[in-house]
């Protein structure tokens, strides 16, 4: 079969592949919002004055960091609901795995950027009165995640990356289609050569961002003059 | 030590360490309603530590420190006997100022921003009150045209006169100032020193630790001069510079033009 008549064929799928893409946004978007908020409770915990929930922290930070997400999606979608008793479908079991993932990530890279304001902050918000939730939410919160942009934008593209393996518990993603569709069609290199093409478009477009707003907190300094401009 | 008036502040054989250096070593100092106290002595004397203690940002290791009707425990803070909470030792700090040596304004908020943080979100004054009482000082400080600059695009002494407002606003009864000059080159050490004696002293108590000793001598309505953890000296300005006793004065004082 001719190379442009094969095309052809796959083109038959777009609409299909178009979905599987949308799933893959979805499953992105949806954990990172997510993630951001449990990254930043994971990262308070660890910083906790209980010895306890800092233990909790670091083991609930450091599993969901060092065990791979394969691992992961097959464990919560298999493992998980035999312990809790809830079972889940495949799409949530696959944003449980993900925002276990970029949790860990995430409250490393909040606890980084927590720890690098300065001390002074935490002593002048003090002497104005601000209890800790307070000078936490306005004060060091603020200006963390300013310095934080280029680790969160880093995980977005980890993320990402990591939806492609969503498939294997039938979570129609983008992956998940290219298998349906070379299955009908035998069209292996066709198919795969476009899907890998479409990942990798969008995670260099991402990565393109990360390094113009690395350069912008390097050049522009303070995060008060990123505040001013965005 | 005088006698005269209340005591708004009483350090009662305050002990602190850092792990095993001892940094305050049974501190004693009354510092009567209304007075200057201006604190010297040598760089790791301890006298940037006790005025942290004052407003419990250092929490002390014994004796104990009573400011109006609280009172700073080792482990805890207390009035009236009772135990206070997180949040109203809090509260009891939003009653003394401070001003820090290395200014310590919010650089992702503005100028105004700094100043009505904590009226707004911790007092809970109306913004525009707020806003109004921030105007006003600012312009006592010259910043008049400044509220919407943001920290880093000021001078340090431009710096450390917002800090100053933005303890002012609070309405504080005492004032602690931890080296407010030591990071300012000369010309704008004078300015905030302006500040400081003709605004930010008037009609309050306040601890200054300081090494600028002209500005001590003519200001503040006592000294005390510490060294090694220790009060060395403490009297009136004239006797401490005039003819001091403790050879930690001496040797302090040898150096000061």
């Amino acid at each position: 079969m001719p190379l442009a008549r094969s095309f052809d064929i796959l083109w038959e799928y777009h609409r299909i592949l178009l979905d599987g893409l949308a799933m893959t946004f979805e499953l992105t978007l949806i954990s990172i919002v997510i993630a951001l908020i449990t990254g930043v409770t994971c990262a308070l915990g660890s910083l906790a004055r209980w010895r306890v929930v800092r233990w909790i922290s670091v083991v609930v930070t450091e599993f969901c960091r060092n065990t791979p997400i394969l691992v992961l999606i097959i464990w919560v979608h298999y493992a998980l609901p035999e312990i809790t008793g809830i079972k889940t479908s495949a799409v949530v079991s696959s944003i449980i795995a993900l925002v276990m993932q970029s949790t860990g990530y995430l409250s490393e890279e909040y606890r980084a950027g927590i720890e690098s304001i300065d001390k002074g902050q935490y002593e002048a918000s003090k002497s104005l009165g601000m209890t800790y939730a307070r000078l936490m939410r306005r004060i060091v919160l603020p200006q963390a995640i300013v310095r934080m942009i280029p680790g969160i934008i880093n995980q977005l593209v980890v993320l990402f990356k990591s939806t492609s393996v969503v498939s294997i518990i039938a979570v129609p993603d983008l992956m998940y289609h290219a298998n349906v569709i070379v299955n009908d069609t035998y069209l292996a290199m066709q198919t795969y050569t476009v899907v890998a093409l479409t990942y990798f478009l969008i995670i260099f477009g991402i990565s393109v961002l990360v390094r113009i707003a690395s350069r912008r907190i390097r050049f522009i300094g303070p995060s008060h003059a990123i505040l001013q401009a965005a | 030590m005088s006698e005269s008036g209340a005591s708004m502040i009483e350090i009662r054989g305050v002990r602190k360490s850092f792990g095993a250096l001892e940094v305050l070593k049974s501190i004693d100092l009354h510092v009567p309603a209304g007075k200057t106290i201006a604190v010297i002595g040598e760089s790791g004397s301890g006298k940037s530590t006790l005025v942290r203690c004052i407003n419990n940002l250092e929490p002390i290791d014994g004796g104990s420190i009573r400011v109006g009707p609280t009172t700073i425990l080792p482990d805890r803070v207390e009035e009236a006997g009772k135990p206070l909470s997180a949040r109203e030792v809090a509260r009891f700090r939003t009653r003394i100022g401070m001003v820090f040596q290395n200014f310590n304004l919010f650089p992702h908020l503005t100028v105004l921003g700094n100043i009505i943080e904590a009226p707004v979100g911790v007092l809970r004054w109306p913004k525009a009150d707020a806003i109004e009482r921030a105007d006003a000082l600012l312009r006592r400080v010259g910043l008049q045209d400044k509220a919407a600059a943001y920290p880093a695009t000021l001078s340090g002494g431009q710096q450390q006169r917002v800090a100053i407002v933005r303890a002012l606003i609070m309405e504080p009864a005492i004032m602690l100032f931890d080296e407010p000059t030591s990071a300012l080159d000369p010309k704008l050490t004078d300015e905030v020193l302006t500040v400081i004696r003709d605004l930010a002293i008037r009609d309050r108590t306040s601890v200054i630790v300081t090494h600028e000793m002209g500005f001590a001598r003519n200001v503040a309505t006592d000294v005390v001069v510490m060294a090694d953890g220790h009060i060395a000296e403490h009297g009136p300005p004239d006797q401490i510079f005039g003819s001091p006793r403790s050879s930690a004065a001496q040797q302090l004082l040898q150096y000061a033009s």
